[in-house]
């Protein structure tokens, strides 16, 4: 088919005449006809030529073994398949190599050519030179990839500094950069050591500071000490910043030997070294390895011995990580340290108000050992000065399992005096000692024995603190605390709180410890001053009762006394000295003493009360007091009865109850006034019984002492015995049980018929 | 028989082999995630960067349809993925097909999978070169319409049509991983079929195969290339029959 306008020029039309073969041999593509298998059977002069083959090589050669491997696999997989699917291929990029080796890009289009049943007969190739068109392809695709690979790191970034941002400790940050850094540039493991915290205590030496592993990821154990013994030489690296491969070659081989050994053991050819800085400062390394990867589950493309090299952009990248995540650690580490701060301030506040609390030096050092452990350590002791030497009131372990070893120290092995234990030392030079590192060798001068030393080591102590507990110059004892090796070790901060909270205890301590020594001293007083057993006396039965308020370790100024007198008569008397300490006890004391001298000459009951008001100046008693005065002949139970401020006697006869109309007369000690001493007569029939009681009996914060009285007559009238005891006993049950806010002495006798 | 397309197209590379078992079998095809009408958005780079995510789909398709005694018949790499599907679950299957299996492309010391690591990476890349026609435009028009798969065979190369995304990273795992140390789990009868001159899965490879997994059958086709399927179904059904008659 073809037009041709007129005349027709003689080279046109010499060349439209042309030779169809010679149109196939010469057309502006390679013509390629293959059976269904690929064999070769026609190829037209143009793809000769292309290729630099020789048609006669082609013929029988499968079309498939001409392109190069990428091209074969494809053309087994995808082209193939579609000829016999859909009978025809369009513009599939193909590599033919040439006669030379090297490879022609193409573009072929194919139809397969089949028989009536559908069986294909032949397969009819085109091929088109695509050298220019593929070039500039493959410079778009590279340049896809290049952008997908730097989309792909600015995105490795933005992810770093968001889950950084998340992250609230070393661990987690370390975690982050390890994880994301072995990620995006592919490396067979990476682990972040950082530099441990620098201590007072560290002695001058090798100047590579010790370091800790935070993170680590596919690097097997082995291979992380060998990389730990040779953090010397990476502190070199990190110290000039940014990030340095360091291939495994001789240069490694002089400086690390045993690194070296153990790379090559595992199949890495590099090291990367990514300073982890904040400021300037050195924090630490994050490490990477370049190799063979062990947990991958597809074949590293790259072959051995070209893997330990990293792009300008990767190294960048880490570079950046590196940077990242030396800021968040900064940031971390305050944000640690607030958090510490905050938790101290409310230890110490939770200190106060327990202490505030406790009743007694034992329960106060109980309560707070248990408040400290394990909130602020794993072990508390409290070890108090006293006449005998040091007692260990309280010794807490957080480990409930290793509480058994704690409580044989502290029957066993409390700290001798003279030996140069922390906490002896702590009292002696009246300051805190602070061992920042417990050795063993430490343990074995601090410790009286063998069963001491090996109970001690038990404990796995890392690190204490002793802290003085002093009042006013006064050693009182001292407050330890201890971390064992699985806390982290003790911080200035932590000392300061130490000190904080021993200046608390030795507050409480010293009130308690006086307030238990006046206390001590006041009761052994009154129980001196007090008649246990109340005398023999004819033709009376007599009970006393003397009950302390269960309120406090206060102790009273009450008393009761009953004295036979020579003759007849007998003398009675109950007293209530103001106020509720040593004074008061003491005021009791000498009122008795004085009372008892004034019974020589039998005065009677009012003239007790004239005496000792005229002598009150001169007695130098400092408190006032009531008291009643009663003289009894238990022949003829004539009675005769004064008072001074005191709440009057209680008559009870058969189950009828009353008091005593006895007019008081201004207490002792108060100022004078115009009424005198009065005085009550009476007689105390047989079988009925006088009962003298303090105010402890009847008063109380919350009721009106009428009320208490009434309940008094109440109790008297339906407690149904003769019995003084009984009497006593169904008056205390019934008005003084529970909580009493006062001491009450009880005096009840009865006239026996 | 449950048949499973190897890499490269879709399950119409089974059109003249499947329809021949429908007679005495329960028969059911299927297109990998990513492959033919599968959902794209199934797609999770994270499952499918390992052959194994890929036979757990298989487990879960066999368990999800109550297949039992199934016999699995797979093309290539899927020769690998019934190998690793029947280690996940022995229980589901009867018998083992693998046409043209290599359990590692790689030449690794003396192993010799017939494939150097630079002709692996030339292959990634000749894929890059031929999917420069996949548009971004046509996409949608595959995956929203899976309900009118005429659609996608409008389109040029249909059946061999793929996202270059994820035809790149199924070569990297079809091409890169290494499950020899997996034969030796396979406890069903198993058939190794091999072509003449397959440049993909040599004789070699095939042997290895067959040694590696225990009592396995061997039938040499005399089809050439890789796809016997395509090209000799007929001699490739009559292997499959005369082993499963066994």
């Amino acid at each position: 088919m073809d037009h041709r306008g007129d005349p027709p020029p003689t080279e046109l039309s010499r060349l439209l005449d042309d030779d169809p073969a010679e149109l196939y041999e010469s057309a502006p593509c390679g013509y390629v006809s293959t059976l269904p298998d690929g064999r070769v059977v026609k190829v037209n002069r143009t793809f000769c030529e292309w290729t630099g083959r020789d048609a006669g090589d082609l013929f029988g050669t499968r079309f498939q073994d001409l392109l190069s491997t990428g091209g074969r696999v494809f053309y087994e997989t995808h082209l193939a398949p579609l000829l016999r699917m859909q009978g025809a291929v369009r513009e599939v990029a193909l590599d033919v190599v040439r006669g030379d080796g090297s490879l022609l890009p193409c573009l072929v289009n194919a139809v397969e050519v089949r028989d009536d049943t559908g069986a294909p007969v032949l397969l009819r190739t085109t091929v088109f030179e695509a050298t220019s068109r593929r070039r500039y392809e493959r410079a778009l695709l590279a340049a896809q990839r290049a952008a997908a690979e730097s989309e792909a790191r600015s995105r490795t970034v933005q992810q770093v500094v968001s889950e950084l941002a998340a992250a609230t400790s070393a661990r987690e940050v370390a975690g982050v950069a390890v994880s994301r850094a072995r990620e995006a540039v592919g490396a067979s493991g990476a682990g972040l050591w950082l530099a441990a915290e620098r201590r007072a205590t560290t002695r001058p030496g090798p100047s590579v500071p010790p370091i800790e592993l935070v993170a680590s990821d596919g690097i097997p154990a082995d291979l992380l000490e060998a990389m730990a013994a040779a953090a010397a030489g990476g502190a070199e690296l990190v110290r000039g910043g940014g990030a340095h491969t360091v291939p495994l070659g001789a240069g490694m081989r002089a400086v690390w030997p045993e690194l070296a050994r153990a790379l090559a053991d595992a199949g890495q050819e590099a090291l990367v070294v990514v300073a982890v800085n904040a400021d300037s400062r050195h924090l630490g390394a994050l490490v990477l390895l370049l190799g063979a990867v062990g947990d991958s589950e597809l074949i590293d493309l790259t072959e051995p011995g070209h893997r330990g090299s990293l792009s300008r952009a990767d190294t960048e990248l880490l570079e950046t990580v590196g940077r990242q995540a030396g800021q968040a650690l900064e940031r971390v580490r305050l944000y640690e340290e607030t958090a510490q701060q905050a938790a101290r301030s409310a230890f110490l506040l939770d200190a106060a108000r327990l202490m505030a609390s406790a009743v007694g030096v034992a329960e106060t050092a109980e309560l707070l050992a248990e408040l400290a452990v394990p909130r602020l350590a794993d072990l508390c002791v409290i070890d108090l000065a006293g006449e005998q030497g040091l007692t260990r009131p309280a010794a807490r372990h957080g480990d409930p399992a290793r509480q058994a070893v704690v409580a044989e120290l502290q029957e066993r092995h409390l700290p001798n005096r003279g030996t140069p234990h922390p906490s002896v030392r702590a009292m002696v030079e009246g300051r805190t000692v602070w061992v920042r590192q417990v050795t063993d060798r430490f343990l074995a001068e601090v410790t009286s024995d063998e069963r001491h030393l090996e109970l001690a080591r038990s404990l796995q102590l890392a690190s204490l603190v002793c802290v003085p507990l002093v009042a006013e110059g006064r050693p009182l004892g001292v407050l330890t605390l201890a971390a064992d090796r699985w806390r982290r070790p003790f911080t200035a901060a932590d000392v300061e709180v130490a000190e904080q909270l021993a200046l608390q205890v030795s507050q409480v301590v010293d009130k308690a410890q006086r307030f238990e020594r006046e206390e001590h001293t006041s009761h052994t007083l009154q129980r001196n001053l007090l008649p246990p057993v109340p005398p023999e006396v004819p033709g009376l039965a007599v009970a006393v009762r003397y009950v302390a308020a269960s309120l406090g370790a206060d102790v009273g100024g009450d008393f009761y006394d009953v004295v036979p007198l020579p003759g007849a008569q007998v003398a009675l008397a109950v007293g209530d000295v103001v106020g509720h300490d040593i004074t008061a006890a003491a005021v009791m004391g000498q009122l008795r003493s004085v009372y008892r001298s004034l019974l020589v000459d039998r005065p009677p009951p009012s003239a007790v009360i004239d005496r000792l008001q005229a002598g009150w100046s001169l007695l130098g008693l400092q408190r006032m007091a009531t008291a009643l005065f009663v003289s009894l002949d238990p022949a003829t139970g004539q009675l005769r009865i004064a008072s001074a401020g005191h709440l009057p006697p209680l008559l009870v006869s058969r189950g009828h109850a009353e008091l005593l109309d006895v007019r008081p007369s201004r207490m002792l000690g108060a100022p004078p006034a115009p009424a005198p001493a009065a005085e009550w007569a009476g007689v105390l029939p047989p079988g009925a019984t006088l009962v003298l009681y303090t105010d402890g009996l009847v008063e109380s914060r919350d009721a009106d002492l009428d009320v208490g009285l009434e309940a008094l007559l109440a109790a008297a009238a339906g407690a149904g015995t003769a019995d003084p005891d009984e009497l006593c006993d169904r008056l205390l049950a019934d008005l003084a049980g529970g909580v009493r806010a006062d001491d009450v002495a009880l005096l009840a006798i009865t006239r026996l018929p | 028989m449950l048949f499973a397309h190897g890499f490269g197209c879709d399950q119409s590379m089974w059109r003249f082999v499947a329809p021949e078992f429908e007679a005495d079998h329960r028969v059911v095809l299927f297109d990998h995630v990513g492959f033919g009408q599968s959902d794209l958005a199934a797609y999770d780079p994270q499952r499918y960067g390992s052959l194994r995510g890929y036979a757990a789909d298989v487990v879960e398709l066999c368990r999800e349809l109550e297949l039992t005694d199934v016999v699995f018949v797979g093309h290539s790499v899927s020769a690998m993925i019934g190998v690793l599907a029947v280690q996940q679950a022995p229980e589901l299957f009867g018998a083992l097909v693998m046409v043209g299996p290599s359990p590692r492309y790689v030449d690794d010391g003396d192993y010799t999978g017939g494939f150097s690591r630079a002709d692996i990476a030339g292959l990634i890349e000749n894929l890059d070169s031929n999917h420069l026609g996949w548009s971004e435009a046509m996409a949608p028009v595959i995956m929203g319409n899976p309900g009118r798969p005429e659609l996608a065979a409008e389109l040029t190369n249909s059946f061999c049509r793929t996202d270059p995304d994820i035809a790149r990273r199924f070569a990297r795992i079809t091409f890169l991983s290494d499950n020899r140390a997996d034969l030796a789990d396979v406890h069903v009868p198993t058939l190794v079929l091999q072509c003449s001159d397959d440049v993909i899965a040599p004789e070699t490879v095939g042997r290895y195969v067959h040694e590696h997994v225990p009592g396995s059958v061997f039938t040499q086709l005399s089809a050439t290339g890789h796809c016997p399927n395509l090209s000799a179904p007929e001699e490739t059904t009559a292997a499959i029959r005369a082993f499963l008659g066994r």
